[in-house]
């Protein structure tokens, strides 16, 4: 008899939940529908107003401070400012910010609870880049929230406030990767000024671990500030592990300066394949007409993906793509796919039809290539 | 008044352009796919054409093709929301007399245009 | 005595459909705290979502298509315009009997090459290989027929980038799907080897030029239920099997893999009825084995829309096939369910598979034909066998409310004709389409002609999808 006591305040119990969830999935849906229209409604409407506001220069729409705090008109801003740069923008986060906005988020941002507005108003923050927020925006890096130290982090990099670089680089060690990452794409909006801490942290730490200060020399890469060129071809010397050494060469091609190449050639050599075919690579994109022979040499190395990458390098210095006509007739098979690859990819094939097409009686070394059988 | 085609799936971008160039003195007419952006262009007279690269149904390297093959001279100005160079590069191939990158300077944008009027 | 044993046989399938219903609403619950995390960030982050090109791995879309003629160009050309920096898409004709090849070359322009090709992964011979320029890198494989997976290996083989995402032709993608998936590997490049979307069924909804303009519940039953259990499964298992690090399949619609990795578990295993279930396992017991940290990530966001069947014909087909997988499967693996060396994959996701997946059907059925009979013979009290039967039925309800409830917060289906279609049917599951099921998967365990090659559905094509009326497989 137990049993089926426990059975029937089970089913009751069961039950009221469901009709407690049907009531709120009903409930929810209809008042989200509503919702969501009127949102869109209005944010068309600030769409408008923003617009205005970018175009004249005397614009006289108001912008209240119950507008500025609408989600709709955040999502409008949002929206314009991933469309423009340029300074029209400031004046109107001027405008925006005159209206006590940015203090009723910072304040937001302050209290425990809940998470769901905590996160809303860091995400605000970042966006409106008022500059009296920065020092709430610092404090929060270390905010029990990761999604909240991600998007200060965010802001202060819109804000360009460099004085909160060095608080973000000695979070690196400590934070996950992913938060992490996202540490690094802001690093890279402060640009060179981050340059330098980021080194640091690299050459500091790639002996203990590879994660951080691989993520740290790509970073840098992005940046694409010359004078780091330099520090990465120290790292490189000291005969980093492998993910270092592929980051750094990474990084190298990013930033494309023509010292580099006399540090990357040598790495063409390397035991490891994965740094020959980042070096090639990363030849490419530096295209310094002197990597030519270098390039050309490695057409024939013994691994695929540094073939591949050697001849795509080629299509890109100057000079290059004679050297891929050149690798066609050579007597290595594997090198002459990798050249013509290449160079249908660089348009050839379709330049050498049209020739064909055109009249032309001359050789076409590339159609011959491709219409042999291999 | 020089009227010009905009075409961009995103609303933000008509809304802004239709804005600005209004406010420069221009007539805007605005549409919000490839193929929309075709049959307007085909038909409508317009002295610019600002097209976007990613739009539904026919990217903005088609529409130019499809264009020019209509026999519509024209000016086509390219906005390539993608960050990469070949677009860019294309665009000027197929025919486009200029492109512009996202984010752009509204300010840019709008002397480029009037360069090309 | 005879008696004894059948009450007790009764009551324990009983007991066992509602562990089960425990252990979904056990995930349905870890699965809405992650879900509504990514809420909060998802109104806002499309900018912090973009990935700039030196930041984003370029991927290669492979593609595996067999007689496609009708939709292939339009699927092709929808999937050019995602947003993503820089992606190559690799197309593997297998060997079709219609004109898929041709509408290809026609359609892009294609050259025939004669390019680097390494077959890392076994596939069927190569015919040749096309690349065209127009627009998007694309690159057609032409094969000799091998099937899905053997299709899927052989356009690896061709991938020219570090990641590849593994889809379909008659998909639609959602324009943001593959900067939000990509953004998983950029978050921890090192250890994510593999991410999993989020497949919705298109059928119903209205799709204009590749694109998905508004989603709705389908009128017919057989779409509408299958909507219901992909809710489930993609909003109430998958973030939270994902949140363990023990997800147990990533989709063969939406599946972005290291290249790397794949070719060294050896690709996807050729003829197999599961191959997206396989290949996820495999992986998972190779890095485990080797004591490698790795993610493999299902991302909510990155959404992907696909046609399901529409008439019973076809889908029993499908779940003959899906659970003939499951069966290959749960027999490849069987080393690791319950298994504490595999931690959470072994002991919770493995082990519910097993016990929840496979067992299922098996169980169900005996208590089909133990339970009547035990009442009917007196063993079992009519108040017990009500109640039980009730509270079993409550639980199934409350677990669909609630994955419904997790769906809400995206905003798909919000007209009311859509949430009285899916709570009727929510209400109707147990009484028809749930047994149905049942009786299929009995079909795929006792073996037989099960369906041997995929793609036998009958394919209207993307473009198809988009007439002027606007509905989509109506019925």
């Amino acid at each position: 008899m137990l049993d089926i006591r426990i059975a029937e305040i089970g089913t009751f119990v069961i039950y009221l939940t469901d009709v407690a969830l049907l009531l709120l999935l009903v409930g929810l849906k209809t008042i989200h529908r509503s919702r969501m229209r009127d949102h869109d409604r209005r944010r068309q409407e600030y769409l408008g107003v923003l617009s205005r506001h970018v175009s004249y220069q005397d614009c006289t729409d108001p912008i209240t401070p119950r507008m500025a705090g609408d989600s709709a008109f955040l999502d409008a801003l949002i929206d314009v400012r991933e469309v423009l740069s340029g300074y029209e923008l400031a004046n109107l986060e001027a405008i925006v910010a005159e209206h006590g906005v940015s203090a009723g988020l910072v304040r937001r941002l302050a209290s425990p609870f809940p998470l769901g507005r905590r996160l809303r108003a860091a995400v605000a923050l970042a966006e409106i880049g008022d500059k009296t927020t920065a020092p709430a925006m610092i404090h929060h890096l270390s905010d029990r929230e990761p999604d909240v130290r991600v998007e200060c982090a965010r802001g202060l990099a819109r804000l360009k406030w460099t004085a909160a670089i060095d608080d973000i680089v000695a979070r690196f060690a400590i934070e996950e990767a992913p938060v992490r990452a996202r540490f690094a794409d802001s690093l890279v909006g402060f640009g060179s000024k981050a340059t330098w801490p980021l080194l640091a942290y690299a050459r500091v730490n790639h002996r203990a671990e590879d994660a951080g200060p691989a993520l740290a020399l790509r970073t840098i890469g992005r940046i694409r500030d010359l004078a780091a060129a330099d520090s990465i071809h120290q790292i490189l010397e000291e005969g980093p592990s492998l993910e270092v050494t592929i980051a750094s060469v990474e990084a190298l091609g990013v930033i494309a300066s023509p010292y580099s190449v006399e540090k990357v050639e040598p790495l063409l050599h390397d035991d490891r394949w994965q740094v020959r075919a980042k070096s090639a690579s990363a030849l490419g994109q530096i295209s310094e007409p002197s990597s030519v022979p270098w390039l050309s040499a490695a057409l024939r190395d013994v691994n695929f993906w540094v073939r591949r990458n050697a001849a795509s390098a080629l299509a890109q210095v100057p000079t290059g793509i004679e050297a891929l006509y050149d690798a066609l007739e050579d007597a290595d098979p594997y090198a002459a796919d990798a050249a013509a690859e290449a160079l249908a990819d660089a348009g050839e094939l379709v330049a050498a039809r049209r020739r064909v097409s055109a009249g032309s009686s001359g050789d076409e070394p590339l159609l011959a290539h491709m219409e042999s059988e291999a | 008044m020089p009227k010009i085609l905009v075409a961009d799936d995103s609303e933000t971008i008509r809304m802004l352009l239709r804005t600005a160039l209004g406010r420069a003195g221009y007539e805007v007419e605005t549409a919000n796919d490839g193929p929309t952006a075709h049959s307007m262009a085909k038909d409508g007279g317009f002295d610019l054409i600002i097209l976007d690269q990613l739009m539904p149904g026919l990217l903005g390297l088609d529409v130019i093709e499809q264009l020019r093959d209509d026999g519509v001279e024209a000016p086509v100005l390219m906005l390539t929301g993608v960050d990469d160079g070949t677009t860019a590069a294309e665009s000027l191939d197929r025919g486009a007399v200029d492109y512009i990158r996202k984010p752009f300077d509204m300010n840019e944008l709008l002397a480029r245009i009037k360069s090309r009027l | 005595m005879v008696l004894d044993v059948m009450a007790w046989v009764g009551y324990a399938t009983i007991f066992y459909f509602v562990a089960m219903q425990m252990y979904l609403l056990g995930l349905t619950v870890v699965s809405g705290f992650v879900l509504r995390r990514n809420h909060h960030l998802r109104r806002f982050n499309r900018g912090t979502a973009m990935l700039s090109s030196t930041n984003a791995p370029p991927v290669s879309i492979v593609i595996p298509a067999y007689n496609e003629e009708a939709g292939i160009v339009d699927a092709i050309r929808s999937m050019s315009i995602v947003k993503y920096p820089r992606f190559e898409i690799i197309v593997t004709n297998d060997g079709s009997s219609d004109g898929t090849l041709d509408a290809l070359i026609e359609a892009f322009r294609l050259e025939k090459v004669r390019i680097p090709y390494r077959p890392d992964l076994d596939s069927e011979p190569i015919r040749a290989i096309y690349r065209g320029r127009s627009g998007v890198d694309i690159t057609v494989i032409d094969k000799a027929n091998g099937g899905r997976a053997d299709a899927l290996n052989a356009g690896i083989n061709a991938a020219r980038y570090p990641y590849v995402f593994c889809t379909d032709a008659d998909v639609v993608l959602a324009p943001d799907c593959l900067v939000h998936a990509m953004r998983r590997i950029v978050d921890d490049r090192e250890r994510t080897v593999g991410v999993g979307g989020n497949v919705r069924p298109l059928n119903g909804s209205r799709i204009e030029m590749g694109h998905l303009i508004s989603a709705s519940v389908p009128t017919g039953l057989v779409p509408r239920m299958q909507v219901l259990e992909y809710v489930r499964t993609f909003l109430a298992s998958r973030p939270a099997w994902s949140q363990l690090n023990a997800l147990p399949l990533v989709s063969g619609a939406f599946g972005i893999w290291r290249r790397s990795t794949v070719v060294d578990v050896g690709g996807f295993a050729r003829g197999h009825m599961g191959e997206d279930l396989d290949l996820t396992m495999r992986v998972h017991r190779f890095l485990r084995d080797r004591g490698d940290e790795y993610r493999i990530v299902y991302e909510p966001s990155a959404v992907i829309w696909t046609e399901v069947p529409n008439t019973l014909r076809v889908l029993r087909r499908q779940r003959i096939r899906w659970h003939r997988g499951l069966m290959t499967a749960i027999s490849d693996f069987k080393g690791m369910t319950f298994n504490p060396r595999y931690g959470r994959l072994g002991m919770v996701t493995w082990g519910g598979f097993f016990l929840f997946e496979y067992l299922a059907p098996i169980i169900e059925f005996i208590g089909w034909v133990v339970v009547p009979t035990a009442w009917l013979l007196g063993a079992l009290s009519t108040q017990a066998l009500v109640s039980m039967l009730v509270l079993a039925f409550g639980a199934g309800l409350a677990n669909s409310l609630t994955a419904l409830l997790l769906d809400e917060s995206y905003g798909y289906f919000n007209s009311p004709v859509d949430t009285s279609r899916l709570v009727a049917m929510a209400l109707l599951e147990n009484f028809g389409p749930r047994q149905m099921t049942v009786m299929w998967r009995i079909r795929a365990l006792l073996g037989g002609s099960a369906t041997r090659s995929w793609g036998n559905m009958e394919r209207r094509g993307v473009a198809n999808l988009a007439k002027p009326t606007g509905t989509a497989g109506t019925g």
